[in-house]
């Protein structure tokens, strides 16, 4: 990543209610949103830069982020996004700019939820 | 190293000279190995060479205490340093793995489209943000030295401006990816452990050994590893602070 996004960047728009309901259960199910992005934890990357990202690249509130970068830590993941294979494409692309792992994969998919 | 605060014209935080000289090189190593890894030189069609040269000092200029110029730590002297031969480039495979991830655990054929499509676009944005790193980390050199330098002859802060900090954070995690692969540190104990052992050491005013054999060299590196971190993590108190203040409470 070259640039910043825009810091005030809207929680993405083809995330429908799923996220906003924000449990794997109900991402998996969303049909509107037939790909998720997951981050995975590591034992590196610092609990502010986790959070910095999510607040920074997907605009999420700080409540949210934080409470995605607790599950990371704990859980060893955390859905981040939802929505269409090219969008979860270009936010796997971002994670792994910004040093995290982060894979894609259909949200129906064994193991999502 | 102190913690990074937020002044007028970016963030800024002093380094040791041995820290700047120590992140630029090994930023500068990563920077090759990737570069090396993804294979970005056979894809660069104007055919520059590799490595971009970086400002230094003139051939045979040392720096107080005779530390050498960033450009004149060879790897015969890393090595010196950190009592183990070949350490100047860190370890390949892993390391690079770590930083161009496969983006599917068990669906090979997308993990295998996403990185013909993307890797080189990954890797060329961290080479080049790992080798700015490596250039705001490089004493100031030539001319500007000698006025540019504080009391006590200490080389003036690093300054990162505001629109570069995010990838100079990004650079600051490849570098330490890097290092805890190359340390084996699997888990968050062993982060955390690793971490304390250092902080402990600093409070009690041991400084890193020149490392004469492989538990000094693990030292050594573990230094590193912790010192990147605190930079990270000082950044980044003061980057989400900014980043919260011209945001709308939601």
């Amino acid at each position: 990543m070259t640039s910043s996004p825009p810091p005030l960047l809207t929680p993405l728009g083809s995330a429908g209610t799923a996220v906003e309901e924000d449990t794997d259960a109900d991402l998996a199910s969303g049909v509107a949103d037939p790909w998720v992005t997951i981050v995975w934890n590591d034992p590196v990357n610092l609990m502010s830069y986790v959070t910095y990202v999510f607040e920074s690249y997907f605009g999420y509130p700080r409540h949210k982020a934080e409470r995605l970068m607790t599950q990371v830590h704990r859980d060893g993941r955390a859905v981040v996004s939802s929505g269409g294979r090219e969008r979860m494409e270009m936010d796997v692309q971002a994670m792994h700019g910004f040093g995290l792992w982060a894979t894609l994969q259909e949200s129906g998919a064994r193991g999502v939820a | 190293m102190t913690p990074f605060r937020a002044m007028r014209r970016g963030y800024e935080a002093r380094f040791e000279p041995v820290e700047r000289v120590i992140l630029a090189r090994v930023a500068r190593d990563v920077a090759d190995m990737l570069r090396e890894e993804a294979g970005l030189d056979l894809l660069d069609d104007t055919g520059a060479p590799g490595p971009s040269a970086h400002p230094g000092p003139g051939k045979g200029q040392t720096w107080a205490n005779g530390l050498l110029a960033p450009d004149e730590l060879t790897d015969a002297d890393l090595a010196r340093l950190t009592g183990v031969t070949g350490v100047s480039r860190l370890p390949t495979d892993p390391a690079a793995q770590r930083l161009l991830p496969t983006a599917s655990k068990d669906d090979e054929d997308l993990a295998d489209e996403f990185r013909r499509l993307t890797q080189n676009d990954v890797a060329r944005a961290k080479v080049e943000r790992l080798e700015a790193l490596a250039a705001l980390l490089d004493l100031p050199t030539g001319d500007d030295a000698p006025s540019t330098l504080g009391r006590h002859g200490a080389p003036p802060p690093v300054r990162v401006p505001r629109e570069d900090a995010e990838r100079f954070a990004g650079a600051l995690t490849d570098v330490r990816l890097v290092i805890a692969e190359r340390l084996g540190l699997r888990t968050d104990e062993q982060v955390t452990q690793l971490t304390d052992e250092i902080m402990w050491d600093r409070q009690a005013g041991r400084e890193i050994p020149v490392a004469t054999d492989g538990r000094a060299a693990r030292r050594f590196w573990s230094g590193v590893f912790v010192a990147a971190g605190y930079a990270q993590e000082t950044l980044m108190d003061v980057m989400l602070a900014e980043l919260r203040g011209r945001r709308p409470l939601t």
